[in-house]
Protein backbone atom coordinates (compact mmCIF):
# COMPACT_ATOMS: atom_id res chain seq x y z
CA UNK A 1 0.00 0.00 0.00
CA UNK A 2 1.28 3.53 -0.83
CA UNK A 3 1.65 5.81 2.22
CA UNK A 4 -0.41 8.50 3.11
CA UNK A 5 1.91 11.06 1.53
CA UNK A 6 1.87 9.26 -1.72
CA UNK A 7 -1.93 8.89 -1.95
CA UNK A 8 -2.05 12.22 -1.14
CA UNK A 9 0.58 13.25 -4.22
CA UNK A 10 -1.91 10.63 -6.17
CA UNK A 11 -4.72 13.09 -4.78
CA UNK A 12 -3.36 16.40 -6.18
CA UNK A 13 -2.43 15.02 -9.33
CA UNK A 14 -5.53 13.33 -10.55
CA UNK A 15 -7.98 16.10 -9.19
CA UNK A 16 -10.48 18.06 -11.00
CA UNK A 17 -8.67 21.35 -12.11
CA UNK A 18 -10.78 24.51 -12.89
CA UNK A 19 -8.85 25.01 -15.96
CA UNK A 20 -10.09 21.68 -17.29
CA UNK A 21 -14.12 22.99 -16.81
CA UNK A 22 -15.98 22.13 -20.12
CA UNK A 23 -19.57 23.69 -20.26
CA UNK A 24 -22.26 21.25 -21.43
CA UNK A 25 -22.02 21.79 -25.83
CA UNK A 26 -25.54 23.62 -26.37
CA UNK A 27 -26.70 20.92 -28.77
CA UNK A 28 -26.55 18.09 -26.04
CA UNK A 29 -28.52 21.21 -23.48
CA UNK A 30 -30.64 20.84 -26.50
CA UNK A 31 -31.50 16.92 -26.67
CA UNK A 32 -31.17 16.81 -22.58
CA UNK A 33 -34.06 19.43 -22.56
CA UNK A 34 -35.89 17.82 -25.40
CA UNK A 35 -36.12 14.30 -23.50
CA UNK A 36 -36.77 15.78 -19.68
CA UNK A 37 -39.90 17.08 -21.56
CA UNK A 38 -40.76 13.88 -22.90
CA UNK A 39 -40.28 12.50 -19.56
CA UNK A 40 -42.51 14.72 -17.68
CA UNK A 41 -45.41 14.99 -20.74
CA UNK A 42 -45.40 10.98 -19.94
CA UNK A 43 -46.92 11.63 -16.61
CA UNK A 44 -49.49 14.08 -17.84
CA UNK A 45 -49.56 17.30 -20.07
CA UNK A 46 -47.73 20.01 -19.44
CA UNK A 47 -48.75 23.43 -17.88
CA UNK A 48 -50.46 25.51 -20.41
CA UNK A 49 -48.46 28.60 -21.89
CA UNK A 50 -50.76 30.83 -20.01
CA UNK A 51 -49.30 29.49 -16.71
CA UNK A 52 -45.58 29.67 -18.12
CA UNK A 53 -46.89 33.83 -18.79
CA UNK A 54 -48.11 34.03 -15.57
CA UNK A 55 -44.72 32.82 -14.16
CA UNK A 56 -42.95 35.73 -15.59
CA UNK A 57 -41.38 34.11 -18.48
CA UNK A 58 -41.45 34.83 -21.73
CA UNK A 59 -42.41 33.10 -24.65
CA UNK A 60 -41.13 33.02 -28.45
CA UNK A 61 -43.25 34.25 -31.67
CA UNK A 62 -45.01 30.88 -32.20
CA UNK A 63 -45.91 30.05 -28.85
CA UNK A 64 -47.26 33.78 -28.53
CA UNK A 65 -49.77 33.07 -31.67
CA UNK A 66 -50.96 29.53 -29.40
CA UNK A 67 -51.10 31.63 -26.19
CA UNK A 68 -53.02 34.35 -27.25
CA UNK A 69 -55.38 32.31 -29.71
CA UNK A 70 -58.72 31.77 -28.22
CA UNK A 71 -58.75 27.91 -27.05
CA UNK A 72 -59.17 26.24 -23.58
CA UNK A 73 -55.74 26.07 -21.68
CA UNK A 74 -55.61 22.27 -22.35
CA UNK A 75 -54.86 23.32 -25.96
CA UNK A 76 -52.33 25.07 -25.01
CA UNK A 77 -50.48 22.06 -23.24
CA UNK A 78 -49.58 20.13 -25.58
CA UNK A 79 -44.97 20.73 -26.25
CA UNK A 80 -45.30 22.70 -29.85
CA UNK A 81 -41.61 22.70 -30.13
CA UNK A 82 -41.97 19.40 -31.22
CA UNK A 83 -42.92 20.34 -34.64
CA UNK A 84 -40.33 23.55 -34.57
CA UNK A 85 -37.67 23.73 -37.10
CA UNK A 86 -35.59 25.38 -34.04
CA UNK A 87 -35.53 22.44 -32.04
CA UNK A 88 -34.13 19.72 -34.54
CA UNK A 89 -31.22 22.17 -35.92
CA UNK A 90 -30.21 23.02 -32.37
CA UNK A 91 -30.18 19.18 -31.06
CA UNK A 92 -27.45 18.97 -33.97
CA UNK A 93 -25.72 21.78 -33.86
CA UNK A 94 -23.86 23.60 -31.44
CA UNK A 95 -24.85 27.21 -33.45
CA UNK A 96 -27.67 26.88 -35.47
CA UNK A 97 -28.82 29.82 -37.24
CA UNK A 98 -31.59 30.11 -35.28
CA UNK A 99 -32.44 33.97 -33.27
CA UNK A 100 -35.64 34.07 -32.47
CA UNK A 101 -35.82 35.64 -28.61
CA UNK A 102 -37.29 33.79 -25.89
CA UNK A 103 -37.12 30.74 -27.60
CA UNK A 104 -35.40 27.92 -24.96
CA UNK A 105 -33.14 26.19 -27.75
CA UNK A 106 -32.16 29.85 -28.52
CA UNK A 107 -31.13 30.63 -25.02
CA UNK A 108 -29.18 27.20 -24.66
CA UNK A 109 -26.18 28.38 -27.39
CA UNK A 110 -25.55 31.45 -24.99
CA UNK B 1 -22.61 25.46 0.67
CA UNK B 2 -22.18 21.72 0.33
CA UNK B 3 -19.56 20.42 -2.10
CA UNK B 4 -18.53 17.37 -3.12
CA UNK B 5 -14.65 16.24 -2.80
CA UNK B 6 -13.13 17.78 -5.97
CA UNK B 7 -15.75 19.61 -8.21
CA UNK B 8 -15.75 23.44 -8.63
CA UNK B 9 -19.07 24.22 -8.89
CA UNK B 10 -19.21 28.07 -11.63
CA UNK B 11 -19.53 30.68 -9.56
CA UNK B 12 -23.18 32.10 -10.44
CA UNK B 13 -25.61 30.53 -8.36
CA UNK B 14 -29.30 31.76 -7.79
CA UNK B 15 -30.57 33.23 -4.26
CA UNK B 16 -32.31 30.29 -2.54
CA UNK B 17 -35.93 32.02 -3.19
CA UNK B 18 -35.16 31.50 -6.45
CA UNK B 19 -34.06 28.05 -6.15
CA UNK B 20 -37.19 27.62 -4.76
CA UNK B 21 -39.49 29.27 -7.18
CA UNK B 22 -37.82 27.24 -9.86
CA UNK B 23 -37.62 23.97 -8.71
CA UNK B 24 -41.93 24.44 -8.05
CA UNK B 25 -42.38 25.78 -11.68
CA UNK B 26 -40.16 22.89 -12.83
CA UNK B 27 -42.28 20.53 -10.87
CA UNK B 28 -45.79 22.32 -12.40
CA UNK B 29 -44.34 20.84 -15.78
CA UNK B 30 -43.84 24.67 -17.02
CA UNK B 31 -41.57 24.18 -20.16
CA UNK B 32 -39.96 27.54 -19.87
CA UNK B 33 -38.59 27.02 -16.55
CA UNK B 34 -37.63 23.45 -17.49
CA UNK B 35 -35.05 24.82 -19.65
CA UNK B 36 -34.05 27.35 -17.27
CA UNK B 37 -33.78 24.39 -15.15
CA UNK B 38 -31.49 22.43 -17.64
CA UNK B 39 -29.39 25.17 -18.47
CA UNK B 40 -28.59 26.10 -14.53
CA UNK B 41 -27.29 22.41 -14.13
CA UNK B 42 -26.35 21.00 -17.48
CA UNK B 43 -22.56 22.68 -17.00
CA UNK B 44 -21.82 21.44 -13.94
CA UNK B 45 -23.23 18.09 -14.38
CA UNK B 46 -21.56 17.76 -17.56
CA UNK B 47 -17.90 18.67 -16.61
CA UNK B 48 -18.24 16.32 -13.37
CA UNK B 49 -19.35 13.46 -15.40
CA UNK B 50 -17.32 13.53 -18.17
CA UNK B 51 -14.10 14.01 -16.22
CA UNK B 52 -15.51 10.74 -14.41
CA UNK B 53 -15.79 8.64 -17.62
CA UNK B 54 -12.60 9.57 -19.58
CA UNK B 55 -11.73 8.32 -21.85
CA UNK B 56 -15.60 6.59 -22.43
CA UNK B 57 -17.12 10.80 -23.21
CA UNK B 58 -19.45 8.78 -25.44
CA UNK B 59 -21.12 7.68 -22.31
CA UNK B 60 -21.35 10.88 -21.11
CA UNK B 61 -25.13 11.88 -22.77
CA UNK B 62 -26.79 8.77 -21.36
CA UNK B 63 -25.78 9.35 -17.92
CA UNK B 64 -25.97 13.12 -18.10
CA UNK B 65 -29.74 11.97 -19.47
CA UNK B 66 -30.22 9.84 -16.52
CA UNK B 67 -29.00 12.26 -14.28
CA UNK B 68 -31.53 14.63 -15.13
CA UNK B 69 -34.30 12.46 -14.95
CA UNK B 70 -33.50 11.08 -11.67
CA UNK B 71 -33.24 14.64 -10.36
CA UNK B 72 -36.70 15.98 -11.77
CA UNK B 73 -38.38 12.60 -10.34
CA UNK B 74 -36.49 13.49 -6.96
CA UNK B 75 -37.51 17.40 -6.78
CA UNK B 76 -40.21 17.06 -4.91
CA UNK B 77 -37.60 16.08 -1.77
CA UNK B 78 -35.62 19.29 -3.00
CA UNK B 79 -35.53 20.91 0.82
CA UNK B 80 -33.26 23.54 -0.07
CA UNK B 81 -30.36 22.46 2.81
CA UNK B 82 -27.36 22.87 -0.01
CA UNK B 83 -27.78 24.88 -3.02
CA UNK B 84 -30.17 23.13 -5.98
CA UNK B 85 -26.26 23.08 -8.01
CA UNK B 86 -24.99 20.96 -5.48
CA UNK B 87 -27.75 18.70 -4.54
CA UNK B 88 -28.02 17.85 -8.48
CA UNK B 89 -24.19 16.97 -8.39
CA UNK B 90 -24.90 14.72 -5.13
CA UNK B 91 -27.10 12.84 -7.51
CA UNK B 92 -24.51 12.99 -10.47
CA UNK B 93 -22.23 11.11 -7.59
CA UNK B 94 -24.43 8.53 -7.29
CA UNK B 95 -25.13 7.83 -10.63
CA UNK B 96 -21.28 7.42 -11.05
CA UNK B 97 -20.77 5.40 -8.38
CA UNK B 98 -23.09 3.08 -10.11
CA UNK B 99 -21.60 3.38 -13.49
CA UNK B 100 -17.93 2.61 -11.57
CA UNK B 101 -19.62 -0.25 -9.34
CA UNK B 102 -21.08 -2.02 -12.16
CA UNK B 103 -18.27 -1.97 -14.54
CA UNK B 104 -15.39 -2.98 -11.57
CA UNK B 105 -17.83 -5.78 -10.72
CA UNK B 106 -18.02 -6.65 -14.12
CA UNK B 107 -13.79 -6.11 -14.65
CA UNK B 108 -11.32 -9.32 -13.90
CA UNK B 109 -9.77 -8.29 -11.05
CA UNK B 110 -8.26 -11.19 -8.91
CA UNK B 111 -5.97 -11.24 -5.98
CA UNK B 112 -3.54 -13.75 -7.56
CA UNK B 113 0.12 -12.27 -8.48
CA UNK B 114 2.92 -11.35 -6.62
CA UNK B 115 2.77 -8.44 -3.79
CA UNK B 116 1.58 -5.23 -5.51
CA UNK B 117 4.43 -3.80 -7.23
CA UNK B 118 4.85 0.43 -5.51
CA UNK B 119 8.14 1.39 -6.31
CA UNK B 120 9.81 4.44 -4.64
CA UNK B 121 6.72 6.82 -5.81
CA UNK B 122 7.64 10.16 -4.16
CA UNK B 123 10.14 11.22 -6.70
CA UNK B 124 8.35 10.43 -9.53
CA UNK B 125 5.40 11.83 -8.26
CA UNK B 126 7.14 15.33 -7.21
CA UNK B 127 8.54 15.31 -10.73
CA UNK B 128 4.83 14.83 -12.04
CA UNK B 129 3.45 17.97 -10.03
CA UNK B 130 6.26 20.30 -10.49
CA UNK B 131 5.09 19.50 -14.39
CA UNK B 132 3.56 22.70 -15.43
CA UNK B 133 0.68 20.86 -17.50
CA UNK B 134 0.82 18.24 -15.33
CA UNK B 135 -3.09 17.74 -14.78
CA UNK B 136 -3.28 17.86 -18.42
CA UNK B 137 -0.82 15.54 -18.97
CA UNK B 138 -2.49 13.56 -16.35
CA UNK B 139 -5.54 13.50 -18.26
CA UNK B 140 -3.94 12.18 -21.34
CA UNK B 141 -2.43 9.25 -19.38
CA UNK B 142 -5.36 8.27 -17.78
CA UNK B 143 -7.28 7.80 -21.82
CA UNK B 144 -4.49 5.61 -22.50
CA UNK B 145 -4.98 2.94 -19.72
CA UNK B 146 -7.28 0.13 -19.83
CA UNK B 147 -10.73 1.52 -18.44
CA UNK B 148 -10.91 -0.30 -14.91
CA UNK B 149 -7.28 1.07 -13.76
CA UNK B 150 -8.81 4.58 -15.12
CA UNK B 151 -11.99 3.79 -12.98
CA UNK B 152 -10.13 3.04 -9.78
CA UNK B 153 -7.40 5.99 -10.37
CA UNK B 154 -10.41 8.18 -10.36
CA UNK B 155 -12.37 6.65 -7.60
CA UNK B 156 -9.94 6.63 -5.35
CA UNK B 157 -8.10 9.91 -6.10
CA UNK B 158 -10.55 12.51 -7.54
CA UNK B 159 -13.84 10.75 -5.77
CA UNK B 160 -11.40 10.21 -2.50
CA UNK B 161 -13.37 6.65 -1.86
CA UNK B 162 -11.60 5.00 0.19
CA UNK B 163 -10.33 0.98 -0.45
CA UNK B 164 -12.71 -0.56 1.78
CA UNK B 165 -15.47 1.44 -0.07
CA UNK B 166 -14.50 0.29 -3.23
CA UNK B 167 -14.14 -3.62 -2.06
CA UNK B 168 -17.76 -3.23 -1.02
CA UNK B 169 -19.59 -1.42 -3.95
CA UNK B 170 -17.71 -3.67 -6.52
CA UNK B 171 -18.20 -6.63 -4.85
CA UNK B 172 -14.48 -7.49 -4.43
CA UNK B 173 -11.72 -7.65 -1.64
CA UNK B 174 -9.72 -5.59 -0.42
CA UNK B 175 -6.97 -7.27 -1.30
CA UNK B 176 -8.32 -7.49 -4.93
CA UNK B 177 -9.00 -3.81 -4.99
CA UNK B 178 -5.42 -3.20 -3.38
CA UNK B 179 -3.97 -5.24 -6.69
CA UNK B 180 -5.81 -3.32 -8.56
CA UNK B 181 -5.09 -0.06 -7.76
CA UNK B 182 -1.34 -0.73 -7.54
CA UNK B 183 -1.47 -2.27 -11.07
CA UNK B 184 -3.29 0.75 -12.14
CA UNK B 185 -0.51 3.34 -11.02
CA UNK B 186 2.62 1.29 -12.23
CA UNK B 187 1.13 1.36 -15.96
CA UNK B 188 0.00 4.84 -15.38
CA UNK B 189 3.63 5.50 -14.15
CA UNK B 190 4.53 3.80 -17.45
CA UNK B 191 2.23 5.47 -19.75
CA UNK B 192 3.65 8.57 -18.63
CA UNK B 193 7.45 7.89 -18.84
CA UNK B 194 6.55 6.69 -22.93
CA UNK B 195 4.83 9.55 -23.79
CA UNK B 196 7.76 11.88 -21.88
CA UNK B 197 10.64 9.26 -23.69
Amino acid sequence: MPSPETDRQWQTLLADDEESWRPAPPSLKARLYSALIRQQQETGPLASLDVSVADGHDVCIFEKLVQIAPVSGAAKSPFFCTACHSRVLAEHFDNPPIFWAHCPYVQFKT
Amino acid sequence: METEPGIKAPSETLPSYQERQLVEQVLSKDRKATAEFVSFCADSVHSFVRKRLTPRVELVEDLMQEILLAAWQSLPKFRGDASLRAWILGIARHKTDDYYRRRLREADITEEGGSPVDPAVEPLLDRLLDAAAGQDRGERTLNLLPEAYTLALIWRYRDEKSVREMAELSGKTEKAMERLLARARENFRKEWNHAQS
